[in-house]
């Protein structure tokens, strides 16, 4: 009996998340069928498959998906690490947190689409611009988490700790790291996908490779199903990496459950 | 009910049913026209319609929107706008995938694509870009198929050059060095860059070489496009949409001083101090009597006067204040013409050529001819 409820409970678990996919697969392809709007601008499921077997066949599609993902990660730990970093220091520093915080909360506003062609003359048009694109978009929720985290930290903690005579790298190892760690984790969450967002940004102002570089070139191409299948591999790729993080979040947090 | 009563509860159904129908019929006919890049005076022709009320003349309330071009392409594709000022390579690229998109009127007589070089260079030739870096926005749109015509009319391909994306940086990455040559439209970047050379303010650059796609090849370039359902049902709308777009191109063309004031309540940030202003209304006043007396003058007339024009205003203000009605005087080059609008098969053949060379169309179009008509030509209606 009780065989039977976990293998109901773990069908659940993986037909549920296929659920709603499938819903708006559906429903795509009766938009189709309805003619509501004409092909070339909603291409049929079916259409985009075959796009998708073609693109992926001759190598397009994992070419660009590569230069998406390569720019994506190494602007990803770029990121991290520095918003980690400075966070610290912030949140450890109340003038360089005088200093800053002013100049990050302003920075963080200003939407990267502004200034990314701004980087692509500074930087050029290769992928250092997209990567530092990603870098930037990433840097700003990684270092508020880190300094919210920090700051979270109880301060009776902080006295235990203290009253322990703990040395200012068993405080961090032992207190700050593990107490600042679920924000840490929720602003790595973010990160990851926003890397996504931040490549694609600079793919987009300019670019010799990549998926965002793929969707300028087939839209001014009229090839929609492309444009499509594309922003599906982006999609896949965020998910992935969310994914990912998740996977870390677990095993990193596996003591608080 | 009395006899009264039922007589005006008649009146009103009647009212009722067909009012909307009468008043539709006097109201004018609410359109969004499409448009690319941003508001900027090379737009004056639309601004002057607007601003002249030629559109409203011709039952039309025009509302101007910006976006980019497969976008626009795509809403007039599927009849969420029925008018939009587009590129003929986009048009023929979208008809290769079914989009059915008509061109009415030919903009722009002359390719407005070219590259530029600067002196220092040395490059003095097409050939001479023979294993150098070439900037170009991105390798779509009409800087990618300009490149490719003037390329193969000189016997090259991009396989020749090192083609680099650089957006549409290329002032700046031209005077930082980025590249040895770039990709622009010649009647905006080539001033730009010439006019940050004579200030110091371009690197090492003192002037630049530029090699116009309309000396190598024909393309067909900007123009008025609507598509097959609105032809079909509404031909009445594009002929009165053309009419008052040819009306105001003739007068941006004839006299551009009226066309840049025009232009002023669009174009944020177009330079219009209170001295400027004042000249330019002078010279628009005075083109307007020289146009009364020199009545159907020729091209090169024309281009003599504008010429002069921009003269007499040199000798009153400098480069950075008279940079955007350059832009405008060279813009009118690319326009006028013996007969405004008029599209020509051979440009389109060629455009086609050039487009499949790149590998933007898979195969030729079934009917070439269907892509384009001058059935809507003020000349054509005998207006």
């Amino acid at each position: 009996m009780k065989g039977r409820r976990d293998y109901v409970r773990l069908s659940g678990r993986l037909f549920v998340p296929l659920l709603l996919p499938a819903i708006l697969l559906i429903v795509w392809q009766i938009v189709v069928s309805l003619g509501v709007y004409p092909e070339f601008i909603i291409p049929s499921p079916l259409a985009v498959f075959e796009k998708f077997v073609e693109v992926l066949g001759n190598g397009r599609l994992l070419t660009n998906t590569w230069a998406t993902l390569s720019q994506t990660l190494v602007g990803l730990v770029i990121g991290v690490l520095g918003g980690v970093v400075l966070g610290y220091a912030i949140a450890k520093n109340r003038l360089l947190d005088d200093v800053l915080s002013p100049l990050v909360i302003t920075l963080q506003s200003t939407p990267v689409v502004a200034y990314a062609p701004l980087l692509v003359i500074w930087f050029g048009s290769g992928p250092t611009s997209k990567i530092v694109t990603s870098a930037l978009i990433v840097f700003f929720p990684m270092l508020m988490n880190t300094v919210v985290g920090l700051n979270s930290v109880p301060a009776s903690l902080r006295d235990l700790m203290r009253s322990l005579r703990a040395t200012p790298w068993q405080m961090f190892t032992h207190l700050e790291v593990p107490a600042a760690m679920p924000l840490l984790l929720g602003g790595l969450k973010v990160s990851a996908t926003l890397a996504v967002i931040g490549s694609v940004v600079g793919e987009f102002v300019s670019a010799r490779a990549g998926l965002g570089w793929l969707i300028n070139d087939a839209r001014y191409n009229f090839d929609t199903p492309l444009v499509l299948v594309a922003v599906f591999m982006l999609a896949v790729i965020a998910r992935t990496l969310y994914a990912l993080v998740g996977l870390l979040e677990r095993r990193m947090l596996a003591w608080r459950r | 009910m009395s006899h009264r009563g039922s007589r005006f509860l008649l009146i009103l159904l009647l009212g009722l049913i067909f009012g909307p129908a009468v008043l539709a019929q006097d109201a004018p006919s609410s359109q969004t026209l499409f448009m690319t890049f941003v508001p900027n005076v090379q737009f004056s022709p639309v601004y002057i319609a607007l601003e002249k009320g030629y559109f409203a003349d011709a039952g039309l309330d025009i509302t101007v929107e910006h976006g980019d071009e497969p976008l626009g392409v795509d809403l007039i594709a599927a009849g969420e706008r029925q008018l939009g000022l587009i590129s003929g390579e986009q048009l023929l690229t979208a008809r290769g995938r079914g989009r059915p998109v008509v061109f009415v009127y030919e903009w722009f007589q002359r390719y407005p694509v070219a590259i530029v070089a600067p002196v220092e260079s040395g490059i003095e030739s097409v050939q001479d870009l023979a294993g150098r870096r070439v900037g170009i926005p991105g390798r779509f749109g009409a800087s990618y198929s300009g490149l490719t015509a003037l390329l193969a009319a000189n016997g090259m391909t991009e396989q020749d050059v090192d083609l680099q994306e650089i957006g549409y940086n290329a002032p700046e990455v031209v005077c930082i060095g980025g590249v040895d040559a770039a990709v622009v439209y010649i009647n905006n970047e080539p001033l730009q860059i010439e006019n940050r050379a004579q200030q110091g303010d371009c690197g090492d650059v003192t002037g630049v070489n530029v090699f116009p796609v309309y000396d190598a090849a024909d393309l067909v370039s900007n123009g008025i496009v609507t598509n097959e359902a609105t032809i079909a049902e509404h031909p009445e709308l594009v002929s009165a949409f053309v009419g008052a777009f040819d009306r105001a191109l003739r007068e941006a063309i004839d006299n551009p001083a009226e066309a840049y004031l025009l232009s002023l309540p669009y174009v944020e940030g177009l330079p219009s101090d209170d001295a400027l202003t004042a000249a330019l209304t002078t010279a628009a006043d005075e083109q307007t009597a020289w146009l009364a007396d020199n009545a159907g003058v020729d091209l090169a007339a024309r281009a003599v006067r504008r010429a002069e024009i921009l003269a007499g205003l040199k000798e009153q203000f400098d480069s950075d204040t008279l940079i955007q009605f350059e832009v405008l005087l060279a813009t009118i080059d690319l326009w006028d013409a013996d007969q405004l609008g008029l599209t020509e098969a051979d440009s389109w053949a060629l455009t086609q050529d050039v487009l499949l060379q790149m590998g933007f169309m898979e195969a030729p179009l079934d009917d070439l001819a269907a892509a384009y008509t001058n059935d809507f030509l003020p000349a054509a209606n005998g207006e």
